[in-house]
């Protein structure tokens, strides 16, 4: 039982996390139809701006979220603006692979910037927990949770309540009429991708409070991110988080799982992933859309 | 029509960066041209910019020197590297591409078991030599490849040293906990750990396996600590055991003491974890208080190599370093004993290879793996690695049991 809630624990604090991931991919994949490859990449570079931060000027991890989402924000705005603008109604292997090589050039900027030393952030309050009926929560995790829920609320009354965000949304719905509406398309689709590397960015520096910060550390997210964002629902902000919490349960109960087929021992936990992912399957089976989403057309 | 030149620009991008030599282009004529693809991005970075320290701190010494005399002819020697990625296919194709394409002479191995596993398969088929320094999994050596010999002692050994020191301690460690990355070699660690265990009395109390993408192992942490063994052991590599060491003091996991198979040795295991990282035993192929008195040709002590990678670097040397450089070294010596390029019968002279280097022995047996050199263990001591086991090699003593969390 003790186990059993511990895991509970562990899975919506690790759910919370990707659940930040996943929402900037999920905004971008679902408003615009581009698969952003470079997503990995803009975490990495908001964990490492963190990581800087950090080391350079004593900054609070928590402290340089803004300055990540922002910085970021304008990252993905410029990109958008001066490259992706250009084949954002191209065929979907054009975003792709122009993402694709935008990731691979930003990895190795970080290469050369930062070299391939793993970086920590590890602060004075780092590993600092508490216990409640024999479960521990570490603190870092809980403030983390925390600011990925505040993140998603925030992001989903700007999306339903702001000018822009409506605009946004009707973007998203109706390119046509939201232009003929007076909505600037471009404009709008760089604002989106800029949400979408602010909020990897964020997640970046949230990460980086646990995980090692390198070049790479991008990519086993960005797959997570892909898998969360379909379990959840395209482009919608609640179902990120419930992708998250969901992908992140299944990989803590994972962990516990052991049985045997025949005189083969097999753990549970060295198949997390395939368990998410057949836990994915199922759900894509029983709703095409994603436990959040909406049927189209 | 715009859109055609961007995607040809970002094909041609990315045509670039995956395909960019990052060596000299090979020499021809009086240069013995090694080949090597290593892991320049992707999980093993770290370690492979290591492995690529070691190949470069030779390659300097021997051209330094005049380079390597085989039969009456002296050569000069040269490296060309590609970025594998961290990945095993990619390591493959690069090893053809490098054997078929550049016509290299010889090959160096990548950084890691998984590619060296999949680097030894071509080096079988093309009939081309590997020495390769940094892939310990037996399954590598167990195929009955001719032409892939290993400098390392094997993967199970790994975590055995500190077994041995623990139990050796007051009062003895009785009980074990192992979490293992899924890879071939740290799975290989694991068992080699588990078994000795069994074998003097041991108790392993919990075993178990993440995904080496992992990036979260609470869960299996709160399963090992419900288990509350003595000592807590992972098989793993720098960028999970980074992960499970946080993971250990959020969940206040308390053993005597905490072991790694990767990790610790790396100089960034401190400078990120910082005073978490104190009192941590690293089980390690090599470390710079070894005492071995090489041959000429090279370094000939630990202590003239840490020198050199301090000067040529600016970081303490560690065991990733070493053993890259021994597997130059291997290379070295073979050649100049079968007095020519022929890869047969450079094979035929590494495998009766037996000289004593910087590094230890450097001996293979029929498999083509290094079975003759021993383990150190290290432990991180105020913020400074120490070497403390076996005693004899010993320049401090192992602090056991370890101090609680936050006193560290």
């Amino acid at each position: 039982m003790h186990l059993f809630a511990q895991d509970l624990v562990n899975g919506i604090l690790a759910g919370g996390i990707l659940a930040v991931v996943a929402l900037g991919f999920s905004l971008v994949w679902g408003i615009m139809n581009i698969i952003n490859l470079a997503h990995g990449a803009f975490l990495m570079l908001g964990a490492y701006l963190t990581y800087q931060l950090f080391a350079s000027f004593h900054v609070d991890p928590f402290l340089s979220l803004p300055i990540s989402f922002v910085v970021l924000f304008a990252l993905g705005y410029l990109i958008q603006t001066y490259l992706i603008n250009w084949v954002a109604r191209a065929p979907i292997l054009t975003t792709f692979l122009l993402t694709f090589g935008l990731s691979l050039l930003m990895v190795n900027i970080a290469l050369i910037v930062w070299t391939g030393d793993q970086r920590g952030v590890t602060t004075a309050y780092s590993g600092a927990n508490f216990t409640i009926a024999d479960v521990t929560v570490p603190w870092t995790k809980l403030f983390t949770l925390l600011a990925a829920l505040a993140i998603t609320g925030i992001m989903q009354l700007w999306l339903t309540r702001s000018k822009t965000g409506r605009a946004i949304r009707a973007t998203s719905m109706d390119i046509g009429a939201a232009q003929l509406s007076g909505v600037r398309v471009a404009h709008i689709y760089a604002i989106v991708y800029g949400l979408g590397a602010g909020l990897a960015g964020v997640a970046g520096t949230l990460i980086s409070l646990s995980y090692a910060v390198n070049p790479g550390m991008g990519d086993p997210f960005l797959i997570k991110a892909f898998v969360v964002c379909v379990l959840g629902g395209l482009g919608s902000v609640e179902g990120a988080l419930i992708g998250g919490l969901v992908y992140g349960i299944v990989e803590a109960f994972a962990t516990q799982l052991d049985f045997t087929i025949g005189t083969q021992h097999i753990s549970g936990s060295g198949l997390q992933d395939a368990i998410a992912l057949v836990v994915l399957l199922i759900v894509l089976i029983v709703r095409p859309t994603g436990i959040m989403g909406k049927a189209t057309a | 029509m715009q859109l055609r030149p961007i995607a040809a620009l970002a094909a041609l991008a990315l045509a670039v960066g995956l395909a960019a030599p990052s060596g000299p282009a090979a020499a021809a004529g009086d240069t013995i041209v090694f080949g090597s693809p290593v892991s320049l991005t992707g999980n093993l970075t770290k370690e492979g910019h290591l492995t690529q320290e070691g190949y470069e701190l030779w390659k300097n010494y021997i051209n330094a020197h005049g380079g390597i005399k085989v039969g009456g002819k002296t050569y000069k020697v040269d490296i060309k590297y590609y970025d594998d990625e961290s990945k095993n296919d990619t390591a493959a194709q690069l090893a053809e591409r490098l054997i078929d394409q550049d016509h290299v002479n010889f090959l160096l191995g990548p950084y890691g078991s998984g590619t060296s596993f999949t680097v030894a398969q071509i080096a079988e088929r093309k009939k081309i030599p590997m020495v390769e320094g940094n892939g310990a999994a037996e399954k590598i050596f167990n195929q009955g490849f001719r032409y892939t010999f290993g400098v390392l002692s094997p993967a199970k050994r790994y975590l055995e040293g500190i077994l041995q020191m623990a139990k050796a301690q007051k009062p003895p460690a009785q009980t074990v906990g192992i979490t293992a990355a899924s890879d071939a070699f740290s799975q290989e660690v694991a068992q080699g750990a588990a078994a000795w265990a069994n074998a003097n009395g041991m108790k392993v109390v919990y075993n178990n396996k993440y995904p080496d993408t992992a990036t979260d192992v609470s869960s299996i942490i709160s399963a090992l600590k419900a288990t509350n063994p003595d000592v807590i052991l992972n098989a793993g590599h720098l960028q999970d055991a980074l992960l499970v060491q946080k993971g250990l003091k959020e969940q206040n996991v308390m053993a005597r003491a905490y072991g790694y198979s990767v990790g610790p040795d790396t100089p960034d295991f401190a400078s990120s974890l910082g005073k978490d990282a104190n009192d941590v035993f690293g089980g390690a192929q090599w470390s710079d208080a070894v005492k071995y008195k090489g041959v000429p040709g090279f370094y000939q002590s630990a202590q003239e190599y840490a020198k050199a990678i301090d000067a040529a670097y600016h970081h303490r040397a560690d065991y990733h370093n070493a053993e890259s450089s021994a597997a130059c070294l291997a290379f070295q010596y073979a050649i100049q004993r079968a007095g020519s390029l022929d890869p047969e019968k450079v094979r035929d002279a590494l495998a009766k290879l037996d000289v004593t280097t910087f590094y230890g022995i450097i001996k293979f047996d029929s498999r083509g793996i290094n079975l003759f050199k021993p383990m150190v263990v290290n432990q991180i001591q105020n913020g400074r690695l120490t070497t403390v086991w076996p005693a004899l090699t010993a320049d401090g003593k192992p602090k056991y049991p370890a101090p609680p969390w936050g006193q560290r």
